[in-house]
């Protein structure tokens, strides 16, 4: 998909900072992730993104041109749909419920939670 | 749906029996004297200061301690629980006596505020929405940590974590609902995928304190990383 050049000369910076990208990937390696991985999804982490990332990041510092960005960003742009790859089970509200903030009534009757 | 049931279903408010009186007036020196809600309140108070998880939650959520938390007695063994029509999350200051539970629980329980802050969820009517939040804050609260569950004498490894997930969220759901376990069990494994791999607000399952730091760092550069996407 093209992106519009003005998008991409608008943004200044990568995403996150350099050093959180090789932090991010210093503890994706980490033996307390991987015992952690292998306990909720039975698979070592896949880590190599991370890295790859903080190179980007790094070129993208030396030489911030439209290819090093793009590349970057394309890589956390998957990270968040990796995030909403499954369709939820309930739509999601554009404002918080009204009643949220509102006092609560003293003597409320049981039959209230109907 | 047998039209006998809304009269029988009480949807778990009978393990909350203050939730519409109390036996002593609120802030009353009975209430201090005889029962452990100073307690509560002062370990919610440090929970919500000191536990990153919490904080996060919190700040998602907006929640407010005085508007949205209440500690009370509750029956039986269960720790907390959300009040949807209340909008508050009920600690139950009998069974709640270490920091590290309360901080676990008050988490678990923000974690179904936050659901309902942010999604149209039907906790009556639909079992779905009911347990995707609970396999939600099963698996992000810490409940299914494999201390925890050592310390419960449930020793697995691999893949374990979801097989506690699934385990506790049917709990929740036989808890709070008058139906059969075949029928909960059905419901879980219908919304498992989803509601297992669905990590908001953290972006990811925090399995120990170094996982709650990156997910804290996380929110507060968010308005850095949204704009540079």
């Amino acid at each position: 998909m093209e992106r519009d050049t003005l998008e991409v000369t608008n943004v200044t910076m990568p995403p996150r900072t350099c050093d959180d990208y090789w932090s991010e990937f210093r503890h994706c390696k980490s033996l307390w992730n991987r015992f952690h991985n292998y306990y909720a999804h039975g698979t070592s982490p896949s880590c190599g993104q991370w890295k790859e990332d903080y190179y980007s990041c790094r070129e993208w510092e030396k030489n911030p041109g439209p290819e090093t960005k793009e590349s970057l960003q394309q890589s956390e742009r998957n990270r968040e749909a990796e995030q909403r790859k499954f369709t939820p089970v309930w739509d999601l509200r554009r404002d918080p419920p009204r009643d949220w903030h509102m006092p609560l009534h003293q003597g409320k009757s049981p039959d209230s939670q109907s | 749906m047998d039209q006998n049931k809304p009269q029988e279903e009480d949807y778990g408010y009978n393990l909350f029996p203050e939730r519409n009186s109390g036996k002593f007036q609120k802030g009353s020196i009975a209430e201090s004297l005889f029962t452990f809600n100073h307690k509560c309140q002062v370990m919610l108070q440090f929970a919500m200061e000191t536990s990153k998880l919490t904080v996060l939650s919190c700040l998602f959520s907006a929640v407010y301690k005085d508007r949205h938390f209440s500690c009370e007695d509750c029956d039986g063994t269960v720790s907390g629980g959300f009040d949807a029509t209340s909008s508050q999350i009920v600690l139950c200051q009998n069974n709640i006596h270490q920091q590290s539970h309360m901080n676990r629980v008050v988490t678990h329980e923000l974690i179904h505020a936050f659901d309902h802050c942010r999604a149209h969820v039907d906790w009556f009517n639909n079992f779905k929405h009911l347990a995707c939040s609970e396999i939600r804050a099963a698996n992000l609260s810490g409940d299914c940590s494999f201390h925890n569950e050592v310390s419960r004498f449930n020793f697995g490894l691999k893949k374990h974590h979801q097989e506690c997930v699934r385990g506790r969220a049917l709990r929740s759901i036989l808890a709070v609902r008058k139906v059969s376990r075949e029928e909960a069990e059905k419901v879980v494994d219908e919304v498992f995928d989803t509601c297992f791999n669905d990590h908001a607000p953290f972006g990811r399952i925090p399995h120990d304190k170094k996982d709650a730091n990156f997910a804290y760092r996380d929110f507060e550069n968010r308005d850095r990383y949204y704009a540079n996407l």
